[in-house]
């Protein structure tokens, strides 16, 4: 809220093949230290918590999602498919005399049109999420720390070569209240 | 979290201005004037009915409109107090910061209650076709109805349900004004428990009371027809215009300076109830008429021939338009309920829908006349069309609209704008979704 990057800079380096990762168990800890960490200019690769922390979003300077954009189109395309289905159906393929209602019967059409359109926003959502998000069949998910599944918190910062201080942030990371800090291959 | 000193809990207090007093009184005049010239000039003539035979017709119009208009803010008013209770029950923390403006809207529900039992008991035979003398008798539909409807059953009835309401909503403001006062801290949950108990009786009275209230003073109207879903839907109505209504009296109240704790993360949260619940009340409205379209049954479909035929179809799909098409399309996008601009106009449009949805499901059976008044068939019905919205409907509008305006404004003076004691408004000053 206060005095925050509303769009962090992409830090791009050649050598950034290592990472430092603070463990922290305390969320408000987690975003003090994050918003510290930003401020004094190390490059914070991803904060990973077992929950949303509000406002870390906005600490990273993460975009705005355009998944409900996605959805929009998605319910457009489910809302057009049912009605062009129904219509051709009942319409031009097999038009047939229910109760005399009107072969172009536009009041039946609500609740299918309305499934038909949820039906593509929840698939077409999902699998957008797997796509951006890069989860395919028989990829392994790299998770920094397997407990932040369940309630650690983790920082992880970008060591570049001759830039970044270890020690300094591994200090800095301890003053922030981490319970633990390591170093590890970044592969992701 | 971590940032709690970023806002100031302090107690506010509105001030009302001469010129919001003018104008809300002036829409008063302007509307009583309207009424009166609508009544005055009202002559209407229909074919193969002498002029004797529709002499009462102004008098229907003029009772018509004043029942749907009371109506309407009627139920907006209760729909604010049951807000503040299903937001209690719920332990709700977000919504402490604009308590104030539903409070204050429930203090109009006496001068609505007041309103509807001066056009039910001037208008019991005159717009109730059930009432009429000798009806219930010779009908055999209506026959096996009048042990609930008779005229006092059903006044009693009245009385009793909007008595017991207002009584509720005056104890939950009278509680939060006390806590103002009396509350010893942040941890004091004194009147919070109190009004939590409460909200609970409320909540379930109201669910079986409020079937009813439907029931009598819309539904009873068109004394053949029957639908099952019909209180929901009226419920949807008022709760819908109740939110909209709370949520353009906050920005009202915060364009002038007032309320620093709410931000657009409270009006945008009123802006997803708003656009929820007019999709809720379009399931509502759809499923009440798709079920009657289809399956064709004369005595259910007379009630829809009667709102598809002449003046009517207008408002008839005006009515869609107005509470689904415009606020689905124009409030879906994030930045639409955070908009002040854009949510004055889905508000005013959803506003006028709802006022509309009323109007429809009063005027067309109101105006109906019974066929004894032709002396031929007794139980028979005449359907008579107003010819749209007219002079009277509009009159009573923006005189109880300026009513409505004044007693809630005035409210508002009444306490802080905000309760300053209440144990979640710190809650609510950080309220923050994250979206």
């Amino acid at each position: 809220m206060m005095n925050m990057p509303q769009q962090r800079k992409e830090m791009k380096y050649m050598d950034n093949s290592k990472m430092l990762l603070g463990i922290y168990d305390n969320p408000d800890l987690t975003l003090d230290a994050t918003k510290n960490l930003i401020a004094q200019g190390y490059d914070v690769h991803d904060v990973y918590t077992p929950f949303a922390v509000h406002n870390l979003d906005r600490v990273l300077g993460v975009k705005r999602t355009r998944l409900s954009i996605a959805a929009f189109l998605f319910a457009m395309t489910g809302l057009t498919s049912a009605i062009l289905l129904q219509t051709y159906a009942s319409y031009f393929d097999w038009p047939m005399n229910v109760g005399g209602k009107p072969n172009l019967h536009i009041p039946t059409y609500i609740p299918i049109t309305f499934e038909l359109s949820i039906l593509f926003t929840a698939f077409g959502m999902v699998g957008c999420f797997f796509i951006v998000n890069r989860m395919f069949w028989g990829r392994n998910t790299d998770i920094m720390d397997l407990r932040v599944t369940d309630d650690r918190f983790v920082i992880a910062v970008n060591i570049h070569e001759g830039q970044t201080d270890v020690s300094e942030l591994s200090s800095l990371f301890v003053k922030g209240g981490a319970l633990e800090v390591r170093e590890r291959e970044k592969d992701i | 979290m971590g940032h709690a000193t970023a806002v100031q809990i302090k107690e506010e207090k509105f001030i009302l201005s001469d010129k919001a007093k003018k104008l809300t009184f002036g829409l008063m005049g302007l509307g009583a004037l309207l009424v009166i010239v609508g009544y005055l000039t009202y002559h209407p003539t229909i074919t193969g009915l002498t002029e004797e035979q529709v002499h009462h017709l102004p008098l229907k119009r003029l009772l018509g409109s004043m029942l749907f208009n009371g109506y309407f803010f009627f139920i907006i008013a209760t729909c604010a107090a049951v807000f503040i209770a299903i937001s209690q029950l719920a332990n709700a923390g977000w919504y402490v910061a604009i308590r104030r403006i539903p409070e204050a809207m429930s203090e109009f529900m006496i001068y609505g209650a007041v309103i509807i039992l001066i056009a039910v008991g001037l208008g019991l035979p005159i717009i109730y076709h059930w009432a009429h003398d000798g009806v219930m008798e010779m009908d055999e539909l209506l026959a096996k109805k009048t042990w609930y409807l008779n005229k006092p059953f059903f006044l009693i009835r009245l009385v009793l349900f909007m008595g017991f309401w207002i009584w509720a909503a005056s104890m939950i403001r009278k509680y939060s004004r006390q806590e103002d006062q009396l509350s010893k801290g942040l941890n004091d949950t004194t009147f919070f428990d109190k009004t939590f108990k409460l909200s609970a009786v409320f909540m379930f009275i109201f669910a079986f009371t409020f079937s009813m209230f439907a029931w009598d003073v819309t539904m009873s109207i068109d004394a053949h027809w029957y639908s099952t879903i019909f209180t929901i839907y009226n419920f949807a109505t008022g709760w819908v215009s109740a939110l909209t209504t709370i949520y353009l009296i906050t920005w009202f109240l915060r364009s002038n300076g007032y309320l620093n704790i709410v931000t657009d993360e409270h009006q945008h949260d009123l802006g997803k109830f708003m656009f929820a619940f007019s999709v809720f009340w379009t399931y509502m409205w759809v499923a009440q008429f798709l079920l009657i379209w289809y399956a064709n049954i004369p005595e259910e479909v007379a009630y829809y021939k009667d709102r598809l035929q002449g003046s009517y179809k207008f408002s008839f799909f005006f009515n869609v338009i107005m509470n689904f098409v415009v606020p689905f399309f124009l409030f879906m996008r994030r930045g639409a309920k955070r908009s002040r601009t854009m949510g004055a106009i889905v508000g005013a449009c959803i506003l006028l829908g709802h006022w509309n949805d009323v109007y429809l499901m009063v005027m067309p059976g109101a105006m109906n006349l019974a066929t004894e008044v032709t002396g031929e068939n007794p139980v028979g019905i005449i359907s008579v069309d107003s010819q749209g919205v007219g002079f009277m409907e509009l009159g009573f509008l923006f005189l109880f609209g300026g009513l409505f305006l004044f007693i809630v404004l005035k409210a508002l003076t009444k306490a802080n704008l905000y309760p300053t004691k209440h144990p979640f408004i710190m809650e609510s000053a950080l309220h923050d979704t994250g979206v």
